[in-house]
Order: structure tokens, then C-alpha cells, then sequence
């Protein structure tokens, strides 16, 4: 598989996994959100319930037109407060006219009355702010206000009064109650209003005479079962103390066993608990009821246009049926976003790539950035809650929030208020509001502290000094620069908020204190500048004082005034540390030079001595070597030459090998430093000493790489150090024991080591590189006991490192290089 | 044959005793304890060779050198105390045509002096051009056809491996040949475990032709890398 197709998938299975997520959700929230109140999600039947006759919103407008249709039939009281539509389900009929029929009554029009209430409001509201503004008049204001308020008070008194006059007229109680042709005009007004309605068909009877009436055809009167005109499915027949009710020709049980409780399908009266009075037992009311309902309108031109009747049964037809659509749309979504969940399932790792690589774009991203997107989404989302609440319920629903806490502070209005809140959310703000916390989520889980890529972790590391390699002076520099411009924005803020309030301002104050803020404001920017400048100036001079403390940490002990690239001398402020740095200076310059000299001088008489020595030492071997050639000498004598030739020459290694330590320990051994081959080395070296070897009692064990291991170092130095370890080897090792000689390669470090068993007991605590020390206390043999001494200084002057450490008998010693 | 060497070092019993080794190795001496001494006596008398201390009073090894060398071509030993690479160089570098360290060991400095003599007398003029077929390395010479090698005139015996190896090194002198490599084209097999056979050659070879086989001048070992034969500055 290629990597375009690899990206290609990871795309892909994201695309999916995003459809197929925000499909289910969304579609599962729309179901939820249209589902009826009173169906469970898994009740598909309710859910998608097709006839609307099956519904309780259904009954409840039966029973209520019956009700109606009964309080037509004994007289008409209790008609003006018709119901309405609860539940925010869209009812276009105007029932302004019988909902409160005043015209009907006589006296004012609604609008006329509303219009003085509000008239009356406002005049009230500008009473109390003329109020609250008297507190703060002068004298001659007082006086004109006083005027004005006078005039307030009398047209309040005359708008009182003029209310007054109409508060009996509105109060029927007081009035004495409607006359009997005020509740006929009303049932009238009532059935004008409802009879063009043909969805539900009634003919109301009262003791035995027709009253009302919107069918087409006469009814006979009777307690028979009428015939149903085409189209009607439903008949309720109320026959003065029973309801009976037939659908689709079947008759239903209403009354079931006989009592109502709150779980009973129909309230209507014929309950034994639940029954009609005397005068009620003189109406029959036939209620016939249209399967599919139909809007109807009246073209009232007359009036200025068309009008529609309660055609409350059609909008509700047509909402169950739209819901049901919806709801139906919402499966399908469901069903189409489950198959895409569980290919993105299958594909779970390239989704999970493409997460990753998600969360490595949010990783680029400044975290305020993202905090600000998160909430700038649930802000909008929340505008867009609140806004399409405002327009669906005609209020905002922190009112239904404010009725919750204050008027009932139950438990249960709680949770109804959640459910309405949530209800109401749109299914698409549920889907952005999951991806919105799904990105969050996402990147706290795969981006470890998010906060550390942010733009205030960035000021934070431009202000923390130890991360910027700045000068000192940039970034005091810095600092100040922040501190200004914080200053400046700050004073702009209170200028503009200062000069906002002025809009209010008419006595002066606020003018003093914008004055004053002015005067704050540029003092403090002064300020701010002075200091800033004063600041930098010192930060410059710390940073000479600075510069000056690195030369001499880099060693350049020369005076102040000697170097070329001297600043303008530092000022008062650092000048006694300047002052003081430069003691420190001289004295050190002065201690260095003494030590130098005394470095040099120690060198010079290492030379002088070993040449010194050597002068003698050459005359001493030279007649030596006469006296060996000498043959008349007795044997004895021979042997005291001998002895002598064997010391001379001991003497002669002696003051080399000091010579070379001690110019290697200060520093003054030349050295040739080439690539080599460590394990090439350690061969040659056996094998330039290999009669020496072999000649002894010990035997040589190599273990060397084919491979080889390329070191830095100067080859005849190198050359030196295993010479002398192995001479040590042979010497001190145990008669017939094994010298192990091994060379490996650990990461970047080449490791040699020689291992011998030592012939006299080692004391552990006696450190054998140093000066002169050997195997034996006693110095009888023959080397100068600069051998470890040499191999040391030898090894670290070539840049290796040396140890050796003792085991019991073992000795061991490792030369460390890095290998290159 | 009684050749005369003068012997100039400011300590008396060194002079004294190297006028002792050569007198038995057959030369005549002569004796001086500074650099104008010596330089005087080189102005009277016939000298062939010179062994001269660096570090004398009145005038010191190098300036009297330097003097000789503007009337005489005899070879000048430097003997000297100061044993360090840079002593040598400079002092090579003054006209000496060899350099021994103090201490000494006798036979070495017998082995040199015979050797410039030999150089400078009896080789001096028939070594002077280049033959054809000839390599030159200071004191080696190494006829390619004849596959025979001479230290200062006088043919060295070798091995016929031994001869292989000079004739692979005096072809490429300064180069660095690793003992693999040499093994290879010497023996002509395949290397294994050369290091200790290439070396033992080596080391048989420079006690023919070195004149202080522990501190080799021509064949080298270049220590982590392989031998060499050292190109050596002067080539008569």
C-alpha cells in the first residue's frame, strides 16, 4: 500500500467517522426532540403514529368541544375564555374577538383600553425618573421641574379617574354577571366563529329543539346513530348524560369501568363520578369529526381580506403528520449514519492516524486561539438557542428560568425546565456542540500541556530571562517596552471610558475627572519613559560590566585601558563595582603571570636538571663500556662492572621516563594526533614485544574486533602506554598465570583493558600510578616506577581516559577513547 | 688507514672517553672543549669527521656548525644532551649530518661515525648520480634488478622475503602500508594473523640495516596504522 493511497484512507475513514458520528447524533437528537412526550424512543408505533385521532391532544379538543357545544346549548357563560394551543404548536386562528369579547358587553375597545394602560405606564415611568432626577436640581431648575411634574400629576389624576369610571363596567362580578342576551349575543358570536370549520361537524339540541348546527344536511333528532357524511370517521354523540363515540363505524369503551381517575382516556360528563346536572340532561350534542382535515378560509373582503376559521383539527393533522415525517427523516438519517459508525470502526486505525493528525494541527495551534473558538462556538450556538426560543415561544427562556426559581422551586419544574432547555436545542447545534468538545478532548488527550504552544507561554518564555540568549540590555529593553505599552493601552481604556461616560455628564465632575485622568494617565507614561530610559541606560552599563566579567572569565587579564574596543567608561551607578572588578582583575592577572612563571620555571629546571644529569651520566656509561672491553680485568671485578653497566643504563631510563612525565603533566608534550586503528595498535604493540613475551612465563590472551576501531590520538604515544602496561604486565604477573588483553566498543567509547594476576599481594589502598611507585616496596628491580605514571599522563594528554582498579590480585587497567 | 676525527664537547672525561672508543676502533683524535677550539684546529689541521657538543662555552655547537659549514664539507656528528624532536631538527637543520642523544650507548655512536666516514670517503663520489635501476634513501641504496641492498656502500644480506619487503618499501618510501597489505603482496596469501610474522621480518631487517635498531631511522612503525619506510632528508 502506497502512502498517497495510506493518507488517502486516513482522510477518508475520518470523513466517515465524522458523517457517520454526526449523522447518528444528530438524527438521534431530532428524534428525541420531536418524538410526543408520551412515547418512549423504542415505541415506533407511537413514534410514528399516522392518525391524529389516536392522539391526547385529539381528545382533549373533543372533550373540550363538547364541553363548549354544552355551555352553547344551556346558555353561554364561560365562553370567552376559550382555550388556545399550549405547547407552542403553531394556531393560526384569530380568537382575539371571542377570547375577549368586550365589544360584545359594551364599553371600550380592548386596543382603546390598552392604550390608556399604556399611556398610563409611561406617564407613571416618567413621573418616577423625574423623581429620582430631583435629588440633584439647583434652585432654578427646581422650579421649572416643579411646573412640569404639576402637569404630570394631573393628567395621572384625570387617566385614573377617567379608568375608574370603567373598572365596574369590566368587572363582571360586580357588574351582577352577563344578562341572558348578552350570552346569547356571545354564543352567537361563538358559533359564527366556529361553525365555518367543517372538520368538526356539531348539531347541538336542547330539550328537543336544534340549536346549533354546521352540518350541511339536517339531522333528525333522536338518540340514533346518525350517518356519517363521506369523509367523517368519527362520531360523538352525547346524548344528554352518556357519550358515546364511534370510530371507523366501531364503537370505543369511554367509560371503561364506569369511574374516572387521572389515567382515563376521556374526560367527558357519564362517569359515576363524573356526571351531568339537570339542565345538561336536556342537550344531545352529535360531534362528527373528518378523517383527513382540510384548512378552511373565508374570503372576507368586506373586512379587508381572508380569514381563516379554528381549523384547529387541521393544524393539528398537519403537525403529526409533519412531525412524523420528520421523525421518519430522523431514522433514516440514524440508519444511514450506523453502517458508516461501523466501517469507520473497521478502519479504526486509519482513524485513529487521522485523529493524531488532527491533534498534531490543533498541537500548531496557540492555545488561546482554541479556548477562543470553543467558547466563541457555544456562545453562538447559545445566541442561536435563545434567538430561535425568543421567536418559536415568543420569550426568552431565562423567563421560564425566572418562573422556575421564583414561583415554584420544585424539583420537578427544575428537571421540566432542563428538558425544555435541551428540547430545544436544535440537532444541528448538538452535533457542533459534540465536535466542538470533541476537539477539545481530543487535544488535551494527544497534546501533552497544551499551554506550553500558547501565545501566553510565549510572553511568559520572551520575559523569563533564562530562555533567550539576548543581551542583558535587549531584554530589559523588552521588559520596559511591555510595561509601556500596557501603560499606553491602559490609558487609552480610561480615556475612551472616561469620555463614553461623559455622555451623561452635565454637572461637571466627570469633566474634573477626565481632567484628571489626563493629567494621570500622561504623568504616568512620563514616568514610565523616564524610567525606562534611566533603565536601559543601567542595563548597558551591566552589560559592559558584563562583558568585562566574561573576558576575564576567558582569560584576558589585560587593563581596561589597554584594549581598543573599550566602551565610554561606566557611569556613576556601577562605578564602584567597576572599580572593584577591575582589583579583582588586576589581582588575578597578577597571580596568573606569577603562575605561568613558576609553570615555566619548573619546565626549565625539569630540563636543566635531567640534562644536567645526563652530562655526567654519558661519561659514567662511556667508561663503563671502555672497562667492558677491557680483558686483562679479574672476573670479580667484571662483575662489579657489570653491575655497573646494568645501574648506569637504569639510571639512563630514569631520567628519560621523568623527563617525559613530567613534561606531558605540564602540558608541554608534543603531540601528533592522527586517526588510528586501536586494535591495529594493540597488535602491533604484541607483536614489536613479542620476543619479550615470549621469553617470560606469562602468556598473552588477546581478544580483539576484526572490525576496526578508528580513534583519535598520537600513535607513538599510544605506543608508549601499552608497551609500559604490558612490561608491567610481564613483570609483576604471577609465574605461569594469563594477561588478558581486550579492546571493545561501547556506544561511542572504545574500552581496552589489560588484566593480569598480580604475583605479590596488592595492597588495595595504594594508588600505583603515582610517581615511582612499584610492585614491591623494596625497588630492586629494574624499572623507574614511572610506568603506570607515563601510561597515564601519556593517555590523557592523547585526550583517552586511564583507570585501573585492583580485585583481590586482579590488576586491571582500562583505556577509554571515543571512537570517531 | 688512520682517519681524524675531532672531538669537541666542554666536558673533558666524555672527550676523553670517546677518544678512547674510537682509538679502538682504529680512527686518530682530536681534542677540543669549546667551539672556537674546535674551529681552530679544523683551520690547522686535516680533519674527516666531527663529533661536536651542542651546549659549550665561548661558542656553542650550532653557531660552531654553522661556521665549519662555510669552508668544510666533512660530516658533522651533533652530540648532544638535549634528546627532544626539535633538538634534532634544528640541529639537523644547521648542517649536522647526524645527531646522537647523550647518553650514548657506545657501539651505536662507533656504528655512526663509521658510517659518514664511509659515506663521505670511500662512497662520496661514485654514489654521486643516479643510476638507473637505483633507489636511493639516504644511506640505503637499492639496486631494483640485482634485488641487493647497500648501507652505506656495503651490501646488506638479506632474505629473499626480507628482499621482497625492501624492494616493496624502497619503491614506496613514505607510504604506509599496513601489515595486511604487505602480507599480501610479500608472502602472496591471503593475511591472517600477519601482524606477528610482518613484524618479526620488520624487526630482523632493522637489526641488518639500522644502525640503533630500537630507535629505527628507515623502517618505521606507524603505530595504529602500519610501516613505513621514512624518506629520509639527505640523499647522498
Amino acid at each position: 500500500m502506497d502512502i498517497k493511497w495510506k493518507n488517502k484512507k486516513k482522510t477518508i475513514s475520518f470523513l466517515i467517522l465524522f458523517l457517520g458520528i454526526s449523522l447518528s447524533l444528530g438524527n438521534l437528537a431530532g428524534i428525541l426532540r420531536e418524538k410526543p412526550s408520551n412515547a418512549r424512543f423504542w415505541q415506533l408505533d407511537r413514534l410514528l403514529e399516522d392518525d391524529y385521532q389516536e392522539s391526547g391532544r385529539f381528545r382533549e379538543y373533543v372533550e373540550n368541544r363538547l364541553w363548549k357545544c354544552l355551555v352553547m346549548a344551556t346558555g353561554g357563560e364561560g365562553l370567552w375564555d376559550t382555550w388556545g394551543y399550549e405547547d407552542g404548536a403553531y394556531y393560526d386562528g384569530s380568537y382575539e374577538e371571542f377570547y375577549f369579547p368586550l365589544e360584545a358587553v359594551e364599553g371600550i375597545a380592548p386596543d382603546e383600553l390598552t392604550e390608556y394602560l399604556d399611556s398610563f405606564a409611561s406617564m407613571q415611568e416618567n413621573y418616577l425618573g423625574l423623581l429620582e432626577i430631583m435629588e440633584e436640581l439647583d434652585e432654578d431648575q427646581w422650579t421649572g421641574f416643579q411646573s412640569e411634574l404639576e402637569i404630570y400629576q394631573e393628567e395621572m389624576e384625570s387617566s385614573i379617574e377617567f379608568l375608574r369610571d370603567y373598572v365596574p363596567r369590566l368587572d363582571r362580578e360586580q357588574a351582577g354577571g352577563l344578562t341572558d342576551d348578552q350570552k346569547q349575543k356571545i354564543v352567537q358570536k361563538y358559533h359564527e366563529n366556529m361553525k365555518g370549520d367543517k372538520n368538526l361537524l356539531y348539531t347541538i339540541y336542547y330539550d328537543g329543539k336544534e340549536l346549533y348546527n354546521n352540518w350541511d344536511t339536517a339531522m333528525a333528532e333522536g338518540k340514533t346513530m346518525p350517518s356519517l357524511p363521506a369523509g367523517y370517521n368519527f362520531l360523538l354523540y352525547f346524548d344528554g348524560e352518556k357519550a358515546n363515540i364511534y370510530k371507523d363505524g366501531k364503537e370505543i369503551d369511554v367509560y371503561g369501568d364506569g369511574y374516572y381517575r387521572d389515567g382515563s382516556d376521556w374526560h367527558l360528563p357519564g362517569y359515576i363520578n363524573f356526571q351531568a346536572d339537570d339542565s345538561t340532561k336536556k342537550a344531545v350534542v352529535y360531534i362528527a369529526v373528518a378523517k383527513e382535515p382540510v384548512l378552511y378560509t373565508q374570503g372576507d373582503y368586506g373586512s379587508g381580506g381572508a380569514r381563516q376559521y379554528d381549523n384547529a383539527l387541521y393544524w393539528m393533522n398537519k403537525n403529526l403528520q409533519d412531525r412524523r415525517e420528520r421523525i421518519l427523516r430522523g431514522f433514516y438519517g440514524l440508519f444511514a449514519g450506523l453502517p458508516l459508525l461501523l466501517i469507520a470502526f473497521f478502519w479504526k486505525k486509519s482513524c485513529k492516524e487521522a485523529i493524531e493528525g488532527i491533534a498534531g494541527f490543533q498541537a500548531k495551534i496557540w492555545a488561546e486561539w482554541k479556548v477562543l473558538l470553543f467558547f466563541l462556538l457555544f456562545y453562538a450556538l447559545y445566541m442561536q438557542y435563545r434567538v430561535f426560543m425568543t421567536v418559536s415561544y415568543g420569550y426568552d427562556i431565562w423567563e421560564d428560568w425566572y418562573q422556575v426559581c421564583v414561583y415554584d422551586q420544585s424539583l420537578d419544574t427544575v428537571l421540566w425546565f432542563f428538558r425544555k432547555l435541551a428540547g430545544g436545542i436544535h440537532p444541528v447545534s448538538w452535533v457542533a456542540m459534540f465536535w466542538g468538545i470533541w476537539l477539545f478532548w481530543n487535544d488535551l488527550r494527544h497534546n501533552k500541556a497544551i499551554w506550553r504552544h500558547s501565545f501566553g507561554a510565549k510572553i511568559y518564555r520572551a520575559f523569563t530571562a533564562k530562555s533567550l540568549s539576548l543581551s542583558m540590555t535587549k531584554k530589559m529593553c523588552r521588559r520596559n517596552l511591555a510595561v509601556f505599552l500596557t501603560a499606553l493601552v491602559y490609558g487609552l481604556v480610561m480615556l475612551a471610558e472616561v469620555t463614553v461616560s461623559t455622555v451623561w455628564d452635565s454637572w461637571g465632575i466627570l469633566t474634573a475627572m477626565r481632567i484628571l485622568f489626563v493629567f494621570e494617565t500622561v504623568l504616568f507614561l512620563v514616568l514610565q519613559y523616564m524610567a525606562g530610559v534611566k533603565n536601559m541606560k543601567a542595563a548597558r552599563d551591566v552589560e559592559i560590566l558584563a562583558d568585562r566579567i566574561a573576558q576575564i572569565r576567558n582569560g584576558d587579564y589585560r587593563e581596561a585601558c589597554d584594549r581598543e574596543e573599550e566602551e565610554k567608561p561606566v557611569e556613576s551607578e556601577l562605578k564602584t563595582v567597576m572599580a572593584q572588578l577591575e582589583d579583582i582583575r588586576h589581582g588575578m592577572a597578577v597571580a596568573v603571570e606569577e603562575q605561568t612563571k613558576s609553570e615555566r620555571m619548573k619546565v626549565e629546571l625539569i630540563a636543566n636538571v635531567s640534562h644536567d644529569i645526563k652530562t655526567p651520566l654519558t661519561s659514567i656509561i662511556s667508561y663503563v663500556e671502555i672497562l667492558k672491553q677491557e680483558e686483562e680485568l679479574p672476573d670479580h671485578v667484571k662483575d662489579y662492572i657489570k653491575i655497573l653497566d646494568e645501574k648506569s643504563q637504569r639510571l639512563h631510563h630514569m631520567v628519560q621516563d621523568v623527563f617525559a612525565v613530567s613534561k606531558a603533566a605540564s602540558g608541554e608534550l608534543p603531540m601528533q594526533m592522527e586517526e588510528l586503528d586501536f586494535g591495529k595498535l594493540l597488535q602491533q604493540t604484541l607483536a614489536d614485544m613479542e620476543e619479550q613475551i615470549r621469553g617470560c612465563d606469562v602468556t598473552f590472551r588477546t581478544e580483539l574486533p576484526d572490525a576496526p576501531v578508528m580513534i583519535m590520538a598520537d600513535g607513538q604515544r599510544m605506543y608508549r602506554v601499552f608497551q609500559n602496561l604490558f612490561q608491567n604486565a610481564i613483570k609483576y604477573s604471577l609465574q605461569g598465570s594469563r594477561v588478558y588483553v581486550a579492546l571493545r566498543v561501547e556506544g561511542h567509547l572504545a574500552l581496552a583493558s589489560v588484566k593480569n594476576t598480580s604475583r605479590q599481594e596488592l595492597d588495595k589502598d595504594r594508588d600505583f600510578s603515582e610517581r615511582f611507585a612499584r610492585g614491591d616496596q623494596s625497588r630492586t628491580d629494574g624499572g623507574s616506577g614511572l610506568g603506570l605514571s607515563i601510561a597515564q599522563s601519556f593517555t590523557e594528554a592523547c585526550g583517552g581516559e586511564f583507570f585501573w582498579e585492583t580485585d583481590a590480585d586482579l590488576f586491571v587497567v582500562k583505556v577509554t577513547f571515543k571512537v570517531i | 688507514m688512520s682517519e681524524r676525527i675531532l672531538v669537541v664537547d666542554d666536558d673533558r672525561e666524555i672527550v676523553k672517553a670517546i677518544c678512547i672508543l674510537l682509538k679502538k676502533e682504529g680512527y686518530e683524535t682530536l681534542k677540543a672543549y669549546d667551539g672556537l677550539q674546535a674551529l681552530d684546529i679544523l683551520s690547522k689541521e686535516k680533519v674527516r669527521l666531527v663529533l661536536i657538543d651542542v651546549m659549550m662555552p665561548k661558542l656553542d655547537g650550532l653557531s660552531a656548525i654553522m661556521r665549519i659549514r662555510e669552508k668544510q664539507n666533512i660530516p658533522i656528528i651533533v652530540l648532544s644532551a638535549k634528546s627532544e624532536e626539535t633538538d634534532k631538527v634544528l640541529g639537523l637543520s644547521m648542517g649536522a649530518d647526524d645527531y646522537v642523544a647523550k647518553p650514548y650507548q657506545p657501539g651505536e655512536l662507533a656504528a655512526r661515525v663509521k658510517s659518514q666516514l664511509r659515506r663521505y670517503t670511500s662512497l662520496g663520489d661514485i654514489y654521486a648520480g643516479d643510476r638507473t635501476g637505483e633507489i636511493k634513501n639516504g644511506r640505503l641504496t637499492f639496486h631494483t634488478e640485482e634485488k641487493v641492498l647497500y648501507a652505506d656502500g656495503e651490501p646488506v644480506r638479506l632474505t629473499a622475503t626480507e628482499t621482497k619487503i625492501i624492494d616493496l618499501f624502497m619503491r614506496n618510501q613514505g607510504r604506509v602500508f599496513p601489515a595486511e597489505e604487505i602480507y599480501r603482496r610479500v608472502w602472496e596469501e591471503d593475511a591472517f594473523a600477519s601482524e606477528n610474522t610482518v613484524m618479526v621480518h620488520i624487526r630482523r631487517i632493522r637489526e641488518k640495516l639500522e644502525l640503533n635498531p630500537k630507535e629505527p631511522e628507515y623502517i618505521k612503525v606507524v603505530w595504529g596504522i602500519g610501516y613505513k619506510m621514512e624518506k629520509q632528508e639527505k640523499n647522498n
